[in-house]
């Protein structure tokens, strides 16, 4: 039973990869009612993924990670063959918002980040910054286009396409702090199980101030192309760097022009 | 699929040939503002009108940009002034934002238009009062200096392989901004009497700011390096092989002039103007290759 | 479903989706529910998750399901039966049974001939010429006195089925099952500690399985197997117990109860056979027989009725009581009419011309190019289909000369299931009724009014021809509104029967009668479509679950209608002990309050007392009223045994002389065809054919967005033989059998491996089925999809029981291109 919308609450997902079994339901679901034609069939002779990864045609992605062991018999548990549905994560502190000029990405009323086709003007300075790659241009419309979290059906009090399609609640959709809640619960038992490598992802502040979108993980972020928290930066950590730099340049470079430039008595 | 080696798992951008170019012509249009604006502060009166020549290549280059970067945004062009206001329904408003240096960039580069071209004008029929153009030189030689060099910037506040691993872009861009306008200047002056006489100070300027560009090259790759990245920069090998002899070559061309007597005397000067042309092509070809690299080396 | 009806007496899902939730553990065997049942593998995972239950999934390939499955077991296609039948030998040999069950409610005590044996792989009665068994001493000792079957329930004497049977699966041992199936004998030993618990009473496994079970020359006993463990453990009847078969199409279950498959009529009544002169031969052939004292035999009492009150419903005041209700109107078909040998009929030039309605012969058939060839022997083929297939565009595949082919198709435009209303009946045998969605498109009409129509006209020129016993066709009932164009809602109305002395809908099949008083179109349907209404609508589900599902157990049993009377775990009679209690208090199917039967709607007589010494058994039914271990309904063995596939890398290590089913019917063979069997000297590595979740069989072949997710035809390859190959992912491979070939791409994985079977080293490889020369990506291709059809490759050799075809086990051979 999806849970009544409303404005003002932080709505997020919390996605298990332990139970994703790689349908790609949320996939489909997306495109169906976000009207994406999707990418021309392309075989990608990777596992069993063929769309490759999240851009402006494709905003749910399922990950197909192979590390199957040798021996005929093994646990599948979400280890094996590692099934991840990647979305935009709709981070509390947000690259592609942190550079856009133009204003274009806003946080809504559900604390969800959105690009307001309207105002994007296509700079593409966001697709720089976005650390998990999610953004894409559209050539058509020459705007930004990602997740909108189901902006209008949450305005509508739907929860969002992919959310619904999905079979086993590997995509569970709904206010941050029960989804939070949820997480804890679902990874104590996992431990409990001896699943000691189990973790959840964006889960806590450690990433990007959290993020709205988080993972249950069954292994290293890396592995499902995701950067660990040393490496998840903001791209404003190199302001202050770069015009130092420039400012340092700058002098020297005056100097040195002074100097070349200096009155010589001629005679 | 695999991503254990990977670090960066972002997107390019897909900033190619319009964005190199803006680089290219913002590097020179700041550059040689500031180069003139030099001349006019320390130099010989006979420095005039090559400091002139100059303001003319600012406004051109100045003049380039805008339409380049309106050329990039493709298919929604028509929204370029977006950069400068915030059309967001109900919140309408200037947009400004000191830490996307994006934004700033687009307001410099309107601000530094406008004394690029009063500078120009300035430059043809004297518009600016005695005792101000001095201090408005000099402040539209900082926004010059900025213009230069903020583009650097704009690629390190990204979360982009190369570009956010290394500090240096920006004063890389500036040096080799400079150092471009110099070349130019030297290209522009060593046929016109009047200005010739600033043909050696301009390859001196030059040598001074390829050194600088040589040393944050170095800082570059360091910093690149610490990051584990070289290997990006290596598939570029023939770009920077040629940056480098844009480099080395206005070393040389400096080292010349610093033996020869700048009196301004015809013999003195009609023997380096072949390599003139040689090496101020070289240094211009150069920076554009830094830029090329650079940029390609993250996408 | 044969080998369910064989076993339990009925032939469907014993439970359905919702109850696998309340599973302890999961056995899945030749499924592949995540991929091929991704909606009803929720309830996997909620018992997963909400219970801690173990799934355990045995495959050939480690897949979606494995992905999420506590352990996986790479088992070697067509090897079941060892598997289950070391599970039983394991439950036997360690007295792990639910003996209190076994000895009350299965045959275990039943004493079977003394002429019955089982020697080197043949049991009693075998006939090599005929490849076939004369099953006379595969039943039990009858009681003079009585008639009834004799019993043993101390299950000592040397004939009792618990005896025979634990003396034919002591050759299943650990080493054994390794030996065939590939799966190391300390891991099989793993799973049977697990499944040795399950004989608790307050324990309950349930077994999924689909067509990875079906799809073998040994299909029936692969799925009596299962059951026969299920028995033992006590399993059947019970919340979060069962033998679950998942079916097909959202509406196959709907299709094989009103008869798809030719050797029954509507509710799994027998088609009259030749010879069958009255109604009293036929019943007598056909209905189950009363074996023991307690044994209502429900459906053997009643059988008479059920025919009776179809022949009248089918021919109304035609049939009379006089000419025996009209018996003689129903063919009595000499010759089996299964799938492929309608095929073998076409081959031989038998064959005038055939209507494909949804159904893709070209495709869907084994062999494929010998089906195709069939189709080019037929003067007409007509398809009935919303879109193109591979068999209304068969005369102009890549490849094939229009000129040659002399068969005359007609494409008729009908609408697809989505621009109709209508009932589906899933796998759980509820039959929901649905909206039409869309309308329909363009020149496409319903099924339903195109054979409504065809029917009027056909009988029009009777009726002005004349021509050979037009009584049938004459004397059928249609009275519907407009006879061209049924509604779906009267032919509801009229499955479900009605009182023709009231002319009030009929309540329940049991009060059908064999006097021509009331009608029905499908007895097991009779109930659904009361005076109430059409109870297939009704919709109170989880929007109130306390109100809806009072015993949490998941029935909503007014949630649209199952069959039969609306029981959501069949056999429930099962899930409790001889008092009437539960096995299992938290579990509970149905109780005994001392005066009624409450829970589930009861599959028994609700206020039967259990204390009754004359209260029925629970396996209504069966003429035995219980579970049958032992099983005189399957023509190829009482026991299920292991057999190697038709075509096999090894000699089977039971019994080498009879290594494969001595009673597979071979197509070619008997038809004097060249044989088209490959051996494994020529192709070394085992196939087996499958689905992938992003695609529906052929028909999405037409849809873009699932087009884009599995774009092209490929072979999933175990790493280590591709390396040996060279072969790389994305590398184009040519895969052949002796029938034919496929030219597709590879992908290289460890999900496959390696495997030792009888002490030798064997590969396997996966085929998906999904592609052919009709569709998105064949257009897209250089090639067109020339080599595309999985089914190029698959042998024309039936299952005795169903003539199953053999799609998931064959030989192949695998080559870079
Ligand atoms: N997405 C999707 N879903 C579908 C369909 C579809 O086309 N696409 N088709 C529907 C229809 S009509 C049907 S019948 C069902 C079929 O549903 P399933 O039977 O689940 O589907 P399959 O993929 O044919 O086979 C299931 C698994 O059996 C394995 N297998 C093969 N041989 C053996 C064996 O001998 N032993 C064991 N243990 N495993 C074996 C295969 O590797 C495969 O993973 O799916 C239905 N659902
Ligand atoms: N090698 C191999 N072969 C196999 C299998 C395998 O596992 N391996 N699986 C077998 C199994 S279990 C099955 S069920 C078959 C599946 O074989 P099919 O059922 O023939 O495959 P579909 O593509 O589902 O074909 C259904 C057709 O019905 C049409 N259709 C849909 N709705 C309607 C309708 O309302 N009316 C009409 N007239 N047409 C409609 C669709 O357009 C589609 O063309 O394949 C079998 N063949
Ligand atoms: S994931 Fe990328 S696009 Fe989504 S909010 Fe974070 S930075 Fe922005
Ligand atoms: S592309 Fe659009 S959304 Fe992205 S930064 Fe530029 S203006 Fe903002
Ligand atoms: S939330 Fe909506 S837009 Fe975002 S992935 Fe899910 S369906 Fe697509
Ligand atoms: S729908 Fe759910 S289970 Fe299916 S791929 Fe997406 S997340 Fe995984
Ligand atoms: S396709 Fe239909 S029947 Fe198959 S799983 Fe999805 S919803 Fe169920
Ligand atoms: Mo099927």
């Amino acid at each position: 039973m999806a849970p009544t919308i409303q404005a003002g609450q932080a709505y997020g997902f919390f996605t298990d990869t332990s139970v994703c079994i790689g349908c790609k339901a949320c996939e489909v679901a997306c495109k169906e009612w976000n009207q994406l034609q999707g990418n021309s069939p392309a075989f990608l002779a990777d596992s069993f993924d063929n769309t490759g990864s999240l851009d402006a045609q494709n905003w749910r992605h399922v990950k197909f990670v192979e590390h199957v062991p040798d021996a005929p018999s093994t646990q599948g548990n979400g280890t094996a063959w590692l099934l991840m549905s990647d979305v935009c994560k709709h981070c509390k502190q947000a690259s592609c918002m942190e550079v856009c000029p133009t204003g274009a990405i806003i946080r809504t009323e559900f604390d969800t980040v959105f690009i307001q086709q309207d105002v994007c003007n296509g700079c593409r300075n966001c697709v720089a910054a976005c650390p998990y790659g999610v953004i894409g241009m559209n050539q058509q419309t020459g705007t930004a286009h990602k997740c909108t979290l189901c902006y209008d059906r949450l305005q509508g009090g739907l929860e969002p396409a992919c959310a619904k399609a999905c079979p086993t609640q590997s995509i569970q959709f709904g206010p941050l702090a029960e989804l939070q809640k949820a997480a804890d619960v679902r990874l104590a038992a996992l431990h409990t199980q001896g699943q000691a490598q189990a973790q959840l992802y964006g889960r806590d502040d450690s990433v990007y101030g959290g993020l709205n979108a988080f993972f249950l993980l069954m292994d290293k972020p890396e592995t499902y192309g995701l950067p660990n928290k040393d490496n998840a930066k903001l791209p404003s950590r190199n302001n202050a760097g770069g015009y130092v730099g420039a400012a340092l340049a700058a002098a020297l470079a005056v100097v040195g022009g002074l100097v070349a430039f200096r009155r010589r008595v001629t005679g | 699929m695999d991503y254990l080696a990977a670090e960066h798992f972002v997107r390019a951008p897909q900033w190619t040939w319009y964005i190199l170019f803006y680089f290219f012509f913002a590097g020179l249009a700041g550059g040689s503002y500031v180069v003139s604006t030099l001349l006019r502060l320390s130099g010989d009166p006979r420095d005039e009108p090559a400091a002139r020549i100059g303001f003319y290549v600012s406004f051109f280059a100045t003049l380039i940009c805008p339409i380049l970067l309106t050329a990039d945004l493709a298919a929604s062009w028509t929204r370029f002034w977006h950069m400068l206001v915030n059309v967001t329904p109900g919140d309408t408003s200037l947009s400004f934002k000191y830490w996307s240096p994006m934004s700033v960039g687009a307001w410099a580069l309107l601000v530094f238009g406008f004394f690029a071209t009063v500078s120009a004008i300035d430059a043809r029929i004297r518009v600016i009062p005695m005792f101000l153009d001095r201090v408005f030189n000099v402040v539209g030689a900082i926004l010059g200096l900025f213009i230069a060099s903020y583009t650097g910037v704009l690629l390190s506040v990204s979360n982009q392989p190369v570009w956010s691993d290394t500090w240096a872009l920006g004063g890389l861009f500036l040096a080799s901004g400079l150092s471009g306008s110099a070349a130019l200047m030297a290209l522009l002056v060593r046929n016109r009497p009047d200005a010739a006489f600033s043909l050696g100070r301009m390859h001196q300027a030059d040598g001074y700011f390829s050194a600088l560009e040589l040393a944050l090259m170095i800082v570059f790759f360091v910093t690149v390096g610490a990051a584990g990245l070289l290997d990006r920069e290596l598939v570029w090998l023939p770009l920077w092989a040629i940056a480098v002899a844009g480099v080395a070559a206005s070393l040389v061309e400096a080292r010349g002039h610093m033996r020869i007597r700048a009196s301004g005397e015809a013999a003195t000067i009609a023997g380096v103007r072949l390599d003139t042309l040689v090496v101020s092509v070289l240094v211009l070809l150069g920076i554009l290759a830094l830029r090329a690299a650079v940029i390609f080396s993250a996408q | 479903m044969v080998s369910l009806a064989a076993t339990f007496g009925r032939g469907a899902m014993t439970n359905h989706w919702r109850d696998i939730k309340n599973a302890d553990l999961i056995l899945i065997n030749g499924a592949n529910p995540a991929e091929a049942h991704p909606v009803g593998f929720q309830w996997f995972m909620r018992a997963k998750l909400d219970r801690g239950a173990k799934i355990i999934h045995a495959d050939p390939r480690f897949t979606r399901t494995s992905a999420v499955a506590d352990m996986y077991l790479r088992i070697r296609t067509g090897s079941d039966v060892a598997y289950f039948g070391g599970l039983i030998n394991h439950v036997l040999q360690n007295n792990l049974f639910h003996n209190e069950y076994v000895k009350n409610y299965t045959n275990a005590s039943f004493i079977v001939k003394d002429e019955f044996a089982f020697n080197d792989g043949l049991f009693s009665g075998y006939d090599a010429t005929k490849r076939s068994y004369n099953i006379a001493s595969w039943s039990y000792k009858t009681d003079p006195a009585t008639g009834f079957a004799m019993r043993d329930k101390t299950l000592q004497d040397p004939h009792t089925v618990f005896q025979l049977m634990k003396q034919h699966y002591s050759r299943y041992t650990p080493e054994m099952v390794s030996s065939i199936t590939g799966i190391p004998a300390a891991d099989f030993q793993k799973v049977a500690d697990l499944v040795g618990q399950m004989g608790k009473p307050d324990k309950v496994m349930t077994i999924v399985y689909a067509v990875g079970l079906t799809h073998h020359t040994t299909g029936g006993q692969l799925i009596r197997s299962g059951a026969v463990l299920q028995l033992l453990l006590g399993n059947m009847g019970r919340p979060g117990g069962g033998m679950n078969a998942e079916r097909g199409h959202a509406n196959i279950q709907g299709n094989t109860d009103h008869a798809i498959s030719w050797e029954i009529l509507p509710g799994y009544l027998r088609i009259p056979a030749p010879g069958q002169k009255n109604l009293n031969d036929y019943v007598a052939q056909s209905a189950p027989k009363k074996s023991d004292k307690n044994s209502w035999n429900f459906f053997g009492t009643n059988y008479r009725k059920f025919m009776v009150s179809t022949l009248k419903g089918w021919y109304g005041d035609a049939a009379k009581k006089d000419n025996e209700f009209a018996f003689d109107f129903v063919p009595k078909p000499a010759g089996n009419s299964s799938w492929m040998s309608i095929f073998d009929q076409a081959l031989k030039g038998k064959m005038q011309g055939l209507i494909l309605s949804g159904m893709t012969a070209a495709s869907i058939g084994p062999d494929s190019n010998q089906v195709r060839d069939a189709l080019g022997k037929l003067k007409w083929l007509v398809v009935m289909d919303a879109l193109p297939t591979t068999s209304s565009e068969f005369w102009h595949a890549p490849g094939v000369d229009p000129a040659s082919i002399k068969t005359e198709v007609f494409m008729v435009p009908t609408t697809h299931w989505i621009e109709k209303d209508g009932s589906f009946v899933n796998s759980g045998r509820w039959s929901q009724w649905k909206d039409q969605v869309l309308p329909p498109q363009g020149q496409a009409r319903h099924d339903h009014w195109i054979l409504a129509d065809v029917f009027q006209r056909v009988k029009n020129l009777y009726q002005s021809q004349g021509g050979k016993f037009p009584d049938p066709i004459m004397a059928m009932t249609f009275d519907y509104k407009n006879a061209t164009r049924p509604e779906l809602d009267e032919i509801a109305k009229e499955v479900n029967g009605k009182d023709l002395t009231t002319g009030k809908q009929m309540a329940s099949f049991a009060l059908l009668k064999d006097d021509g008083t009331t009608t029905c179109g499908d007895w097991i349907y009779t109930g659904s479509y009361t005076e109430a209404g059409n109870l297939m609508k009704r919709r109170q589900g989880v929007q109130d679950v306390k109100a809806n599902d009072p015993t949490g157990m998941g029935f909503f049993s007014n949630w649209a209608w199952s069959w039969p009377l609306n029981r959501r775990v069949m056999y429930n009679r099962a899930s409790a002990d001889l008092d009437g209690k539960p096995w299992d208090p938290t579990r509970p199917g149905i109780t005994w309050n001392g005066s009624k039967w409450v829970g589930d709607v009861p599959d028994y007589p609700a206020t039967m007392d259990p204390h009754d010494p004359k209260a029925w058994l629970p396996f209504i039914m069966n003429g035995e009223g219980v579970g049958r271990l032992f099983s005189s309904g399957m023509v190829d063995g009482p026991f299920p045994e292991h057999y190697e596939p038709v075509e096999s890398p090894v000699q089977n290590p039971l019994h080498p002389a009879n290594s494969a089913s001595p009673v597979a019917f071979l197509y070619d063979k008997a038809a004097g065809r060249p044989d088209r069997f490959g051996t494994a000297k020529e192709f070394p590595y085992i196939a087996t054919s499958y689905r992938l979740t992003e695609h529906e069989h052929y028909v999405t072949q037409h849809v873009p967005h699932l087009v884009q997710l599995q774009p092209k035809p490929f072979v999933e390859i175990p790493q280590e033989l591709a390396s040996e190959k060279g072969i790389k992912s994305g590398d184009q491979v040519r895969v052949f059998s002796k029938r034919g070939k496929v030219e597709v791409l590879a992908v290289v994985t460890k999900r496959l491996g390696a495997m030792t079977v009888a002490g030798q080293k064997v590969y396997q490889i996966g085929i998906p089925i999904h592609w052919g020369y009709v569709g998105v990506s064949a257009d897209g291709d250089p090639s067109k999809g020339r080599y595309w059809l999985a089914n190029a490759l698959t042998p024309f050799v039936g299952d005795a029981n169903a003539r199953t075809p053999e799609f998931k086990a064959f030989l192949v051979n695998l080559e870079k291109m």
